[in-house]
Parts: structure tokens; sequence; C-alpha cells
């Protein structure tokens, strides 16, 4: 199986993709575009694979400053090198 | 024996005991083997009996006719006293060696003492409603109270239910717990009450004639009333409640389960109050009115309440209290800087009835209120009260005072636990009358991306319900949010949630930007997974040893996986076609 579904869940996550909120936001931003029905999960997951990467840099930061919990500013830290990488 | 029995209805196994030890003529039975027979019989019985003596009557009744067998053994066998093994004897030293429950008494004090105590105790008891024989007109006991300092050991079983009614009485002190202590002991050692007629004595205690008056009958009828009142009251506006108000009846009806909780506590005395004033009036209007007036006036007094079925029915009157605030409770929460107004338009148009209702309770409830206020215990409800009740002026403060009323629920509402914290809120709710800016409002505002606004509704207007305008694209965002919480495994605080937010709106921008390069670098205005491979290869996720399969495979659902990855099925087929 593959890794997702193997991941235990403590929490209720929503394995859903959001594709109408995808759409309508796309739509919103590029209304002259149009967008593929596949390429909405793809969005997904490269949305999924963002957060993902957010997540892990957070938790080291968080970690690198001994706090148990994930702070703003850990969190803004991360998000300026992964936003950075992610640009493309 | 038979006198005995007219006494008593179910007389203890002591009082029975000592009664034949003293009427009974001290003749030793003739044959000391019937006598020593018998006497076994009623060692073995007694116990037996001893270890039953919790148990029902049917023992008391079992030794009281050994006991009267014995005695007609006595009787019969009229020998010479002998001192071991005789009935009598054998009776004495079961009585003196009783655990606890025996009173170390010479006869001449123990016979009239037990009857007495038992009829005491067996009042209280039963007026605290334990049991149901109770004859109330049976005051005797009252001159052996002071006879009955001589059993010191008696001090420990003072019973602190009992202990508090000889407060409520007025009683003296001193001879409450001697006698209460050795009836309660006695009783104690049959579990039972036994209401015993009157006994030929005087008076001693002169308190103990004014029971209370059957105060729990009628205030359980009124009670019940309620109940039945707010059953119906619950019912009707049940569909139009919104969920979190819907939430509040039923921590209340929670609440009320436990009658001697906090927060009844407080609110029973002005449920007393509230109660005689609009007397006349409907229940259901006192309740609306001691609801309100629970509410605004609960914590503040904090005298001792009456008594439990009073606090169910504040605990009662909190669930109406508080479905009459859930719609101004609502209203208010919408809008906070025109107070007034706001909560008229909310309260007028949803629940008018009630407002009129407890506007014309208000003229009734400013008394109880002037009362509240001057009785009021803590300062800083104290100075909200004043406020409250400095802005009556005229009629129309009448209004302000019901939506500072209801403005006390929501706050009340919010909070109803924490006396404390709900006069901070409901005064950092009034200091922001006169802001009219909604903070929060403008903070949502300015999170927006400035592309959304064109697609949404102006924000500026006060709308009751602001929910279409930003809740669709806040949803989104709140979805991966939380998802980056799942991912990270770690606590987080609330604020770096909404960082998380930001940042995906920024990278959801960069993504369409992105997206529409790719697509015009193609020459097409479609975007298509292509783009998207693209997109991912740049951003270093996709590479030549990760595929974009592989990522497909690890993050998403099986449904996903077999959209995007096309896969060979029966018939030379391919699904999906490329």
């Amino acid at each position: 199986m593959a890794l997702s579904t193997t991941v235990s869940q403590r929490k209720l996550i929503k394995r859903k993709a959001p594709r109408g909120f995808l759409k309508r936001v796309f739509k919103q931003r590029k209304p002259h575009l149009r967008l593929e029905t596949s390429s909405d999960l793809l969005v997904h997951l490269n949305c999924l694979l963002f957060v993902h990467r957010l997540a892990e840099e957070s938790r080291t930061n968080a970690c690198e400053n001994k706090c148990g919990i994930i702070k703003k500013d850990h969190v803004l830290a991360a998000a300026k090198v992964i936003l950075k990488k992610s640009r493309g | 024996m038979a006198d005995s029995y007219s006494l008593d209805c179910e007389p203890t196994t002591r009082t029975l005991l000592r009664r034949v030890l003293d009427t009974a003529d001290p003749l030793t039975p003739r044959r000391p083997r019937s006598a020593r027979t018998s006497a076994q019989r009623a060692l073995l019985e007694t116990p037996s009996s001893k270890k039953l003596r919790s148990q029902t009557k049917m023992t008391a009744r079992r030794r009281s006719h050994k006991a009267r067998s014995i005695d007609r053994l006595a009787h019969i066998q009229a020998d010479g006293h002998l001192e071991e093994q005789t009935p009598r004897t054998l009776l004495k030293n079961i009585l003196l060696t009783a655990p606890e429950s025996s009173i170390v008494l010479p006869e001449s004090v123990v016979k009239p003492v037990p009857a007495p105590q038992v009829v005491q105790t067996s009042r209280r008891e039963s007026s605290r409603g334990s049991l149901e024989l109770q004859l109330p007109e049976v005051e005797p006991s009252t001159t052996l109270a002071p006879g009955l300092l001589a059993p010191g050991r008696r001090k420990q079983r003072l019973r602190l239910s009992v202990f508090q009614q000889g407060m409520d009485q007025g009683l003296p002190l001193s001879q409450e717990p001697y006698g209460n202590a050795d009836a309660s002991s006695i009783t104690s050692s049959l579990n039972l009450t036994f209401a015993t007629p009157l006994q030929p004595q005087s008076v001693k205690r002169p308190g103990l004639a004014r029971r209370p008056p059957t105060r729990r009958a009628v205030d359980v009828g009124t009670f019940l009333q309620d109940i039945q009142d707010t059953s119906l009251a619950l019912a009707p506006p049940g569909d139009s409640l919104r969920t979190p108000v819907t939430t509040l009846p039923t921590d209340t009806v929670l609440e009320d389960t436990q009658p001697f909780s906090q927060p009844l506590l407080g609110r029973s005395p002005s449920v007393q109050h509230s109660l005689p004033c609009p007397s006349h009036s409907g229940a259901k209007d006192v309740e609306r009115a001691v609801g309100h007036r629970t509410w605004s006036s609960g914590p503040r007094l904090q005298n001792s309440g009456p008594g439990k079925p009073a606090q169910l029915m504040a605990g009662k009157v909190e669930e109406v209290g508080a479905l009459a605030l859930g719609f101004p409770n609502t209203s208010s929460n919408i809008s906070g800087e025109d107070g007034v107004e706001p909560l008229q338009n909310g309260v007028g148009e949803e629940a008018e009835g009630r407002m009129k209702e407890g506007l014309s309770m208000r003229g009734v409830e400013e008394a109880t209120g002037a009362q509240g206020s001057a009785r009021a215990e803590e300062p800083e409800e104290h100075t909200e009260v004043t406020e409250a009740e400095g802005s009556q002026g005229a009629i129309e403060a009448k209004e302000p005072e019901g939506s500072s009323g209801d403005e006390d629920t929501p706050g009340r509402t919010a909070s109803p636990e924490l006396a404390s914290s709900t006069p901070e809120f409901l005064r950092a709710r009034r200091l922001q009358f006169p802001e009219p800016a909604p903070p929060p409002s403008t903070a949502v505002l300015t999170s927006e991306p400035p592309e959304t606004l064109s697609a949404r509704l102006p924000p500026r207007t006060r709308i009751p319900g602001p929910r279409p305008r930003q809740d669709p694209y806040k949803t989104g965002l709140n979805h991966y949010a939380k998802l980056f919480s799942f991912y990270a495994k770690m606590p987080m605080e609330k604020k770096s949630l909404e960082m998380v937010e930001k940042c995906l709106d920024k990278y959801f921008q960069h993504l369409c930007d992105d997206l529409e390069v790719f697509a015009a670098h193609a020459g097409r205005k479609t975007v298509r997974p292509e783009d998207l491979e693209l997109l991912m290869r740049r951003q270093g996720l996709v590479t030549d040893q990760v595929s974009l399969h592989v990522l497909v495979e690890r993050h998403l659902p099986l449904e996903y996986r077999q959209l995007l990855i096309p896969c060979a099925f029966s018939g030379n087929s391919v699904f999906p076609a490329q």
C-alpha cells in the first residue's frame, strides 16, 4: 500500500482534495485560463507536498530552538525558505 | 410485653432487650440447663441478630419474640438467681459488649432514653426525607438530652446533617449532638427510622415543634411545573436555535443533575427573591424573569440557598434563560459596536414576546435588582449592577437595561461558571459600544488577497452574516492548515496556523502565476498535467529518481491515483486514456 494510506492518523484528516476550492481559486486569479480535470489533482498534490515541506521545516526550526510547540516565528522562517524553494 | 409494643411500633433490638431486662422479674430459671439452653439460644440468636441488625424489622420481631420467650422461661423456671448463664445476665453482657451501638448506661437511665432518642432521630431523619414513618407530634426526648451527657463517647456519632438541622433550628448545640448522637447511633444500628408514639415527657426543646413547613412539597410542585414549562419552552424554539445555542441548554440540563453545584447555588437566592415578587404571574413569566434576573444577579447573590428544589428550579430557569438569551447572544456576537440597536433588532426579530415579558418583569425586578445591588457581595459585579441600574432612568431606561441584561446574558452564556470573567467581559463589551470599527472584520479584510475583492461583497457593510465573504476561501486554506498540523506532529499555536494560511495564500499566488507562464509557453490556454509536472520538476520535487507517479502513489488516495496514473485494463484499454 502507498505510504499515505499506512500513516496512522489520530485526527480525522480529510484525504479528499478540495477540487472545487482549487478550481475556484484558480479561476478567480486567472480567469482567462482553464484548469483541466487531472491537473486539479496534481495541484492538490503540489499543495500537499508544499505543506509537507513547510511542516518539516517548521518542526526542524522548533526543535532547534528546543521548543515543544511550533510557534509563529518558526513557521515564518520556514516559509521563507520553502517559498524560495518552490518558486520554480 | 404488650405494653412495650404499644409504645413502639418497631422497637429496636436494644430497646426490646432492655425492656425485657427491666420488666422481667429477676428470676432465674429453675433448671440451669434449660436456662443455659435458653441462654445459649439467646446467645446464638444475638450474634445473628447483631449481624442482621441492619436488616429489616423481622429481626426486631424475632428478637422480641425471643426476648419474650426467654422472659417466659424466666418466669416459668423461677430458680435461684445464678450469676452465670441467666438470660438476664447474658442479655446484659450482650448489651454491654455490643459494638458501638450499645449505650453504656445504668438501666434506669437506659430505659427512657432509647425510645425517645429513636423518636427524635426518627423525626429528624424523616424530616430529612429518609423514611416515611413520621409522627410529627413526637417531641419528647428533650428532657433526656442533658441526661445523656453521661455517655460521652457518643460525641463522634454526631451527624453533620443533624447538626446542621440543629443549627437551622437554632437549638443549643450542646444538647443537639448528644441527643442526636445517641439516637442516631441507635437507629444506625438498625438502619431504620421508627416513628415512636408520643412519650410522656416534657418537650424541652420547643424549637423542635417548629418543623419547617412542608416547603419541599410546594417547591417540588412548582419545580415540576417549571419543568413542564421548561420542556414546553424548549420544544418550540428548539429548531430555530442555532447550534451553539442548542448546546447551551444541554449543558445547563447536565448541570441540573448536580443540585449542589456552585453556579446553581449562586442563582438560588435570586430565584427565591424574585419568586415572591411575580408570584401572581404565571410560572413561565417567573421563569423568564427569574432567568433574566438570575443571569444578571445570580453570581452576585451568594447567600445560602434555600434547598435543593430551588436550586434545581434555578437550573431549569437557566435553561429557559439560556434559550431566551440565545437569540440576543447570537445577534450581539455578530455586531458589537452599536450594542443597543442590534441587540434590540436581534431580540425584536427573534424573541419579541420574551423581551416584552422580560421588560414587563423588569419593573418588578428593579426592586429585586435594587435589593440585589444592595446585597451584592462582589464589588466588580456590584459596579456592574449599579451601572445596569443607574441606567434605569425612565421607561426607556428599561431598554438599555434590557440590552444590558441581554449583554449580561451573553456574557453569562459565554462563561456561566466563571463569575469573575463575565463582568470583565461585559465591561469590555460596554466600553466597545461607541467604537464602531469591528477590528476582527477589518483584520479579515486585510488578510484577503486583493484579486478576490472583486468577486466578493464590499466588506464594510455590517451584514449580520459575513459568512459568504471569506469563509470558502478560509475553509480551503484551513483544510491545508490542518494538514500542516498533521504533518508537523507537534503542538502548534493558533497564530502559527494563521501564519501557515498566509503562506499558503502566497503559495497559491506563485502557483497560479507559474502555471500561467507554463501554459503560455506551451501556447495553450488550458493548464494541463504536463505543466504541473514541469512545475514540480522545477521545484525539485520530481527528480530523475523520483517520478511524478511515485509521488502520486505516495501522497494521494487510491481514487485519485487511478485517475492520474494510466493503467492498462483488460480489453486493451488504458485508463485514463492518453
